[in-house]
């Protein structure tokens, strides 16, 4: 389209010119800053081929502005296309996310092996190996699970950005409901309840405590250390090639 | 003159693939399309910036400030691999697309 002249245009600052045709643009100070630069660089350009085209200034300017048609529906399309998807939370993300993952594994597992897993004869015997060998059987199957229940917890920590603490956290939440029951629970049925009170002993407390806290924590962490030490190590990797 | 939605709709499309050549800044970028679709297609500036934040936020591209030899802040823009993968079944669904017009229509060389 040929070059007509027209009205002079005052001024050809291109920042302030953005700037006002975009005061209300309601984003943050340095995305909305970034908007302008960038919007700015394009006006600029436009006009220095439009002038190159043969363009006077001023109808240089009045085209380069038209480009952008109507600055309010122009400021309604950027607002809606940068503004952020709604992400999880980064507490949720880093830490009850992985957290409830790794709990709600660790009962499902425990679950499947009672259902599936060796179904031994019950024995009418209260102390010795043989009384504790049915629970064995259920026991160490589940603790074998806990490493890997471990590692994933922590990898989905560690890719949220958490920091080695809530990674660790998240990777043993599974025992709390077990350490809750421990240092709570029984001490409240022990006052409530004689026939607890009668037939608990301290090494009987300290076996329930090992392992239903310690070991299991143990075992979480025997996955979850590794797993946070090397999916950072491999994003780091991933960073420095990218 | 091609019609606004399908420009819309191919809109992704041109600009993956141009950015799939190299890196630009917006202006450039409206221009290369301009210039190797004859004028069909067409970027004004609020189609274009809108169109990119949002390609971006999808991270199809990456926009990265740098400074040119006269000292200019510019916005780059280059193509991600999750970009490059939108890629190819944006070029297969658009390819089907004309493919399916053309033996509907019975235009030639459509």
């Amino acid at each position: 389209m040929p070059c007509a002249a027209l009205p002079r245009f005052p001024m050809h600052d291109w920042a302030q010119m953005v700037r006002e045709r975009l005061a209300n643009l309601a984003l943050d100070d340095d995305d909305a800053a970034q908007v302008f630069d960038e919007l700015t660089g394009h006006l600029e350009q436009d006009y220095r081929s439009l002038l190159s085209e043969g363009c006077s200034e001023e109808e240089a300017v009045r085209r380069a502005l038209a480009g952008a048609g109507d600055w309010q529906v122009l400021q309604r399309k950027i607002e809606a296309s940068r503004k952020k998807e709604p992400s999880m939370p980064k507490l949720v993300a880093q830490f009850w996310f992985p957290a409830f993952v790794t709990l709600l594994l660790s009962m499902v597992c425990l679950a499947l092996i009672q259902i599936f897993g060796p179904n031994p004869w019950l024995t009418p015997v209260t102390h010795g190996w043989r009384f504790v060998a049915p629970v064995l059987l259920v026991y160490f199957p589940w603790l074998f699970t806990l490493p890997f229940i471990g590692a994933l917890g922590a990898y989905i920590s560690n890719r949220a950005g958490g920091r080695a603490r809530v990674v660790f956290s998240a990777t043993i939440f599974p025992i709390l409901p077990y350490t809750v029951f421990f240092i709570i629970g029984l001490p409240i049925a022990m006052i409530f309840d004689d026939h607890v009170a009668r037939n608990l002993t301290l090494p009987m407390f300290f076996v329930g405590l090992c392992a239903w806290v310690i070991f299991p924590a143990a075992a979480l962490l025997a996955g979850g250390v590794p797993a946070h030490y090397f999916s950072g190590r491999l994003d780091a990797r991933t960073t420095s090639n990218g | 003159m091609i019609g606004t939605g399908i420009k819309k709709g191919t809109a992704e499309l041109a600009i993956l693939s141009v950015l799939e050549d190299g890196p630009l800044h917006g202006y450039e970028l409206s221009r290369r399309i301009e210039a190797q679709t004859n004028g069909s297609l067409s970027f004004s500036l609020a189609a274009l910036y809108p169109m990119l934040y949002r390609m971006e936020q999808r991270r199809w591209i990456r926009g990265t400030w740098e400074t040119s030899s006269n000292g200019r802040r510019r916005r780059c823009y280059r193509l991600t691999p999750q970009g490059k993968k939108k890629l190819q079944p944006l070029r297969a669904e658009w390819s089907e697309l004309f493919h399916a017009l053309r033996r509907l229509t019975k235009v030639s060389n459509a």
